[in-house]
């Protein structure tokens, strides 16, 4: 178990920045993801950490010692691939072993120790097996069990479980979420997938084009999105953002305006009026107003889609609502939940003074 | 309509292998026909089969006595065999760090290796007559081995690092991560997976080698010390052809290199064209 | 003296090198035997050579420390090796032995004022003829015609027959008629070779009548088919050498000298090849050799070689021996040797036969008129025999390659310092260790390609830049290119033009790669149906040509495309359709040529194409079926743009390969006619082989093969690339 540390990191591809300057600590025995879109830089970050990269600027740490210079094999870390990359030509059993058998590790240990990942995974039926006669979710245990088995000190997972169906994609981030507490380890996961970040992370860094832009546990960011990115990125279905401007106690844009939760101070400025579906309603009588473009129900609660006079709006309904295509409807808002963000750079404008910092992790 | 199209395809797929292996079934009626002579009809295989050119063919012996084909046989085997170990050996190692690091130099070597095709083997035999010489290995099989690398090795690296160029990349990250030295990765990941393409680069020198003649015919005098293909050339010779002879001869000569090449038929053009297309 | 002799040859041991196969190395070899008996001390390793490669292959030997001591050959290489001092001069031998040889043979060996190698076996041909067809054979042209034309027709099987059988086409044996109508192959005085005579129109006039008007004598009659048509009775009379009788086993069959010509009243004269033991002048046992090449030459060896290998010896003596006088066909040879004329034994001789020969194909098998057949190989003589060129001075040449030179190093370094400069200092030392690390993996290779490959090529370059001519280099810069380039003596639609044989090459490669991958993919498209059954069995029975030695592959066709007995003619006949004479039209040699390689080479292009249409998935098309897009379109928009990546490489290696084809063209056309059909690389190979050694010319013509397929390579790349993907 280690921390790592990033400072300052920066890596391009030719002209190509991919990562820009990150300052990034992992405590250890954390289960830290990396989120963002495809081509943010995530996974460029996690192959400097593995050593697959070499940084251009700046330093990476692992367990207080910068490693830019050491070798992938001495950094001690294990990683599971989006493609697994489990060794064709080998069993199960010899996959496991593979990395013990190179580091000369005595038979009898290495035994107990591929039984006992085996166990943990649930693949002791398939030790003799080769990769190409296992389903999707056991190549995906072998992968995991061959990083296991070494019990490095840090953990790394690019994508693990893109490759899988839905069902059983949420099954192995459950067995994901049982081995990190039991294992106790760092561990660094990178997924694109918002909802996999949230349930997942002991702490999220969001990244959009090679920046990091916010790092904490999953409930603050999304209660307090230190930007408009970080906002719209998590939450599902996205947060609606509308244009208006704050003047006085009263934030207005088209065909609406919403009054300022009590004792907020906010300057008069343009501003971008982020809503998240969850805290907008149906009602008879409400602050927006427009057309129904899509219903989507989806059993117990659903989502409807207003086009209003401002822009585009989803809310959340509950149970069956009387709703259909094209009808007027009127939305009411949680004067509390408003979000605000400066329409000049899309950073978060705080509506009342900053609470105490929570204590990470 | 689907009813009709199977047939048609079967029949149309029929005709066209028997195009194909018409000239073949012509050789091997020449080789059972009892008379040297070309065959005379449409049908190649003649009426009464006889095995005498295959045994005028094995019990040829030379003014010493000696069995001339065994012995031809043994020196192509040598031959060929020397020329593939050698080309296989050098090259796979070469053909790895082509095919995985950039280094000053690789886009060189990489264009060197396709141009090595382009140079009309038969004019370097002038000059590989010349160093032989100097180097006394002329009529020997050593000496034949190494004008066969001259072709094997850029052959060699060219086809396994079109075949490494297929091998996905996080094997041997994974195995990096594992704690593999290079060299281990090399043979402990890379080289187990690139059997196939190592037995079919290995069938290609083989055959190049099994086949040649004419740098044969240049760099060897004596009849025991001949391969194969030179023994056969001479069949069909200044004043008289023994064609019968010679069809038995290509059988023979034929056979064991087509047995292996069907046998690794799936995997024979991967690397020949995996890798132009990386570069 | 004797004592002595035993005494200096006590310690040696001598190499022979011959040519000689079966009852002919049989007798040589107990020859050996007895004049290892008769000198203790001396051993003599003989070592029998291939035919086709002996000439070159002394040559080469002659001037290192690896060649023979003695050696049998022909006598018509004298010159060469005599002005380069490669043979011994035997004046003393033959001065004191001279008269116990036929005198024509003495004839042969001189050169220059001197002497060279003992004669041991005479080869000319004569007239055979089947004594159940002939029983007087013809002693004049006329009676020859009259027994020729009756005896064509066909026989009682319905089998077609001939008065006459001999290869025709072949100058070997029309020099006869050329000697019989009073030509001759050198000008006196001057010495000077002349191939457009009033003497050889009207020789090659009269053979044209018999082949082509008259009928007499089978169309390409190969030796085989000489060989086969006088055993079954087709052929009334064949004209062939003393190794014919052979053959001739169960075949009752009598020899005579060749009749007079009625035109002229001349007998006619075949050439007459003189085999005599040579004396390497490098021989380290010169008097052990000499004593050799004495004793192969003597009455004991000529003997053993007459009666045991049916040699026509040179030796008078012999004859006296009753098992050798006594053959009637030793004696009939020996008389027509008596009455034949050696062949020119200077280096000018080797530039007769190529033209010559294509004189004889245009005219026999082209019919071209004899006029203009000869004038054109005249021309062709010219060219070959080039003149030395002038010297050059190699300095504005080292001058120029060491600019070249030091502009490549600058750029490289300057790309290399540039490579390394990058990044921070500690990830430059990773780098440096990858470096050297991927250097030590690419040693071994380049090692060995370094010392195999770019030796030999640079040499081979080098050698681009010389004039060779028996053995002397000279240094005459580009003058070689600007000859090849400048297409100097010939016209540019001419065959010995460069532009011309560019342009069959480039006609050549295009058609052969368009048939290849045509077929290939159509084949591929049949056998794509994952449904079909038997697929795996086509799809092995339709690779058979790839896995077939291509040097069979080209004997076998040359053999199918034979005009009499070859598969294809049989075919043609089975269709009603006249035979073709598939070599002797432009066209036609062309096609044979192509179907040949066609053959050889669409399976490769067909299991590329296979993999690659694996590759493409399925759903593509089922996407493409539901936007209602035809067959073709779906052909055209999906699987031809999906199959680019993986067909192109594969058309680039395949047209290099094409265009390099030596065997296909060497073998099946062997470039007829008259040299149309030859690509550039056997158009090289000859210049080396076949035209006097013309080495520089030789290496000249394949440099710019060479630079030909790199620039089409790099345009290749070039248009690949900048294509959108």
């Amino acid at each position: 178990m280690a921390e790592v540390t990033l400072k300052g990191v920066h890596k391009a591809f030719g002209d190509n920045a991919i990562v820009r300057g990150v300052d990034l600590e992992i405590a250890s025995g954390e289960l830290m993801v990396l989120v963002g879109p495809s081509g943010c830089g995530k996974t460029t970050l996690l192959r400097l950490i593995a050593g697959l990269e070499q940084a251009d600027a700046g330093d990476i740490s692992i367990a207080g010692v910068r490693v830019n210079e050491v070798s992938p094999r001495d950094r001690d870390v294990g990683m599971v691939f989006q493609s697994y990359a489990l060794y064709p030509h080998m069993t199960v059993r010899e996959n496991l072993a593979f990395g013990l058998v190179l580091r000369k590790t005595p038979r009898a240990e290495l035994d107990a120790r591929v039984a006992e990942a085996a166990a943990l995974l649930e693949l002791s039926p398939l030790l003799e097996r080769k990769p190409k006669e296992l389903s999707g979710g056991q190549r995906q245990r072998v992968a995991m069990g061959r990083a296991i088995v070494r019990r490095p000190r840090v953990f790394l997972f690019d994508e693990p479980l893109s490759n899988l169906d839905a069902a059983l994609r949420v099954q192995m981030r459950g067995e994901l979420q049982r081995l990190h507490q039991r294992l106790r380890s760092t561990m660094i996961y990178v997924t694109h997938d918002q909802v996999e970040a949230m349930t997942l992370a002991t702490r999220l860094a969001v990244f959009n084009q090679g920046i990091l832009q916010q790092v904490g546990a999953p409930l603050h960011l999304y209660e307090n999105p230190a930007n408009r990115f970080v906002a719209g990125f998590l939450g599902s279905p996205a947060m609606s953002f509308l244009p208006g401007r704050v003047q006085g106690q009263v934030v207005a844009g088209k065909g609406f305006s919403f009054a300022l939760p009590a004792g907020a101070q906010v300057a008069a400025q343009d501003v971008l009026v982020g809503l998240r579906p969850q805290a907008l309603r149906i009602a008879a009588e409400g602050a927006l107003r427009g057309e129904v473009e899509a219903i989507e129900r989806l059993g117990s609660e659903g989502y409807v889609y207003v086009r209003t006079e401002a822009g585009p709006v989803t809310a959340r309904f509950e149970g069956a609502a009387d709703l259909h295509v094209g009808a007027l409807v009127a939305i009411a808002a949680d004067a509390a939940s408003l979000q605000l963000f400066a329409a000049a750079d899309g950073t978060a404008i705080a509506l009342r003074p900053p609470p105490a910092v929570r204590a990470a992790g | 309509m689907r009813s009709l199209r199977t047939p048609l395809l079967h029949a149309a797929l029929v005709v066209l292998c028997l195009l194909t292996l018409y000239p073949v079934l012509w050789v091997v009626g020449m080789a059972l026909s009892p008379s040297q002579g070309l065959v005379s009809g449409l049908w190649p295989l003649p009426a009464h089969p006889t095995l005498a050119n295959f045994t005028t063919l094995l019990s040829a012996t030379d003014s010493a006595g000696r069995l001339l084909f065994l012995r031809q046989l043994g020196n192509s085997l040598l031959v060929s065999g020397l020329t593939t170990i050698v080309g296989l050996s050098l090259s796979v190692t070469a053909a790895y760090a082509m095919s995985r690091w950039s280094f000053p130099g690789r886009k060189l070597g990489l264009t060197g290796l396709l141009a090595t095709q382009m140079f009309p083997a038969t004019m370097m035999s002038i000059p590989l007559y010349a160093i032989l010489d100097k180097l006394h290995l002329l009529n020997t099989a050593a000496g034949l081995v190494l004008v066969y690398a001259t072709t094997a090795i850029p052959f060699c690296v060219w086809m396994l690092k079109g075949y490494f160029d297929t091998i996905p990349k996080e094997l041997e990250e994974a195995a990096l991560l594992d704690g593999a030295t290079p060299g281990q990765i090399f043979r402990r990941v890379v080289l187990p997976l690139a059997r196939p393409a190592l037995a079919v680069t290995a069938l290609f020198s083989f055959m190049t080698a099994w086949n040649e003649f004419i740098l044969a015919a240049t760099f060897l005098d004596d009849a025991a010390r001949f391969t194969l293909p030179v023994a056969l050339q001479r069949l069909v010779g200044e004043y008289r052809t023994d064609w019968g002879t010679f069809a038995a001869g290509a059988l023979l000569v034929s056979a064991p290199v087509m047995a292996v090449f069907f046998a690794l038929q799936k995997n024979l053009v991967g690397g020949l064209t995996a890798g132009g297309v990386k570069g | 003296m004797s004592a002595l002799v035993a005494l200096a040859l006590a310690a040696s041991q001598l190499t022979l090198w011959h040519a000689y196969r079966a009852a002919e190395e049989e007798a040589l070899q107990q020859s050996i035997a007895l004049f290892e008996a008769a000198n203790p001390g001396v051993r003599v390793e003989s070592l029998a050579l291939p035919y086709d490669a002996f000439a070159s292959k002394l040559s080469a030997a002659l001037p290192t420390d690896h060649g023979p001591d003695v050696f049998i050959f022909a006598h018509e290489r004298i010159g060469g090796w005599a002005r380069e001092s490669k043979i011994a001069p035997l004046d003393a031998e033959l001065a004191e032995l001279g008269p116990q040889f036929i005198p024509t043979s003495l004839e042969a060996l001189k050169f220059e004022g001197h002497s060279y190698g003992l004669p041991l076996a005479l080869k000319s041909v004569a007239l055979y003829y089947n004594k159940k067809l002939i029983p007087k054979p013809p002693a004049t042209t006329d009676e020859l015609v009259a027994l020729a034309k009756a005896h064509t027709g066909r026989d009682a099987a319905g089998l077609p027959t001939y008065g006459l059988a001999y290869q025709l086409k072949d100058s070997y044996y029309q020099a006869l008629w050329l000697h019989g109508f009073g030509g001759s192959v050198f000008e006196e005085p001057g010495h000077r070779l002349r191939i457009a005579t009033p003497q050889a129109e009207r020789a090659l006039a009269f053979v044209r009548d018999l082949a082509l008007r008259d009928k007499v004598i089978p169309e390409e009659p190969s030796s085989t088919l000489v060989s086969a048509l006088f055993r079954a009775g087709q052929a009334a009379m064949a004209i062939n050498g003393p190794w014919f009788a052979g053959e001739l086993s169960g075949v009752l069959y009598g020899v005579a000298t060749l009749p007079i010509v009625s035109a002229t009243g001349l007998p006619a004269k075949p050439f007459l090849s003189v085999e005599a033991a040579f004396v390497s002048a490098r021989s380290s046992h010169p008097a052990a050799a000499r004593a050799l090449a004495r004793f192969l030459a003597s009455r004991e060896s000529a003997v053993l070689r007459a009666v045991l290998g049916r040699q026509v010896v040179a030796t008078r003596a012999a004859y006296d021996d009753p098992r050798v006088g006594g053959d009637a066909l030793l004696r009939t040879f020996r008389r027509q040797a008596e009455q034949a004329v050696p062949t020119d034994n200077t280096p000018a001789m080797q530039a007769f036969w190529e033209p010559s020969n294509r004189a004889l194909a245009a005219v026999v098998g082209g019919g071209v008129a004899p006029a203009d057949a000869l004038a054109q190989a005249e021309r062709r003589m010219i060219a070959l025999t080039r003149p030395v060129p002038e010297r050059r001075s190699a300095w504005p040449y080292w001058i120029a390659l060491g600019l070249i030179g030091a502009a490549a190093l600058v750029f490289g370094a300057r790309k290399r310092t540039k490579s390394l400069a990058t990044g921070p200092a500690a990830s430059r030392a990773a780098r440096r260790l990858g470096l050297a690390r991927a250097y030590a993996y690419v040693a071994p290779a380049g090692a060995g390609i370094l010392v195999l490959v770019l030796v030999p090529f640079v040499l081979g370059v080098g050698l681009s830049f010389f004039h060779h001519s028996e053995g002397h280099y000279t240094f005459v810069g580009l003058h070689n290119f600007i000859e090849i380039l400048g297409s100097s003596d010939y016209r540019l639609t001419e065959p010995m033009s460069f532009w011309f044989t560019l342009a069959v090459t480039l006609l050549w490669t295009v058609s052969n790669v368009a048939l290849h991958v045509g077929i290939g993919l159509g084949l591929a498209l049949l056998l794509r149906d994952p449904l079909l059954k038997l697929k795996g069995v086509y799809r092995v029975l339709l690779i058979v040509p790839w896995a077939v030695p291509n040097y069979i592959t080209a004997l076998m066709w040359k053999g199918m495309f034979h005009r009499q007995f070859g598969a294809i003619s049989h075919l043609l006949k089975a269709f009603g359709l006249e035979p073709i004479s598939w070599f002797t039209h432009f066209s036609t040699a062309f096609a044979a040529n192509l179907v040949t390689n066609t053959w050889l080479g669409f399976p490769f292009m067909m299991v590329v194409a296979l993999g690659a249409l694996q590759s493409i998935p399925a759903d593509l098309y089922e996407a493409a079926e539901v936007d209602g897009a035809s067959k073709w379109n779906q052909f055209r928009h999906i699987t031809l743009p999906l199959l680019k990546p993986a067909l192109l490489p594969a058309v680039i290696l395949g047209s290099v390969w094409t265009f390099n084809m030596f065997n296909i063209i060497y073998l099946v056309s062997g470039g007829e006619p008259g040299g149309a059909t030859d690509i550039l690389v056997s158009e090289a190979y000859r210049w080396a082989f076949q035209r006097n050694e013309a080495y520089g010319f030789a290496a000249a013509y394949s440099v710019l093969i060479f630079v030909f397929l790199l620039g089409y390579s790099a345009l290749t790349r070039k248009v690949s690339q900048t294509e959108p993907a």
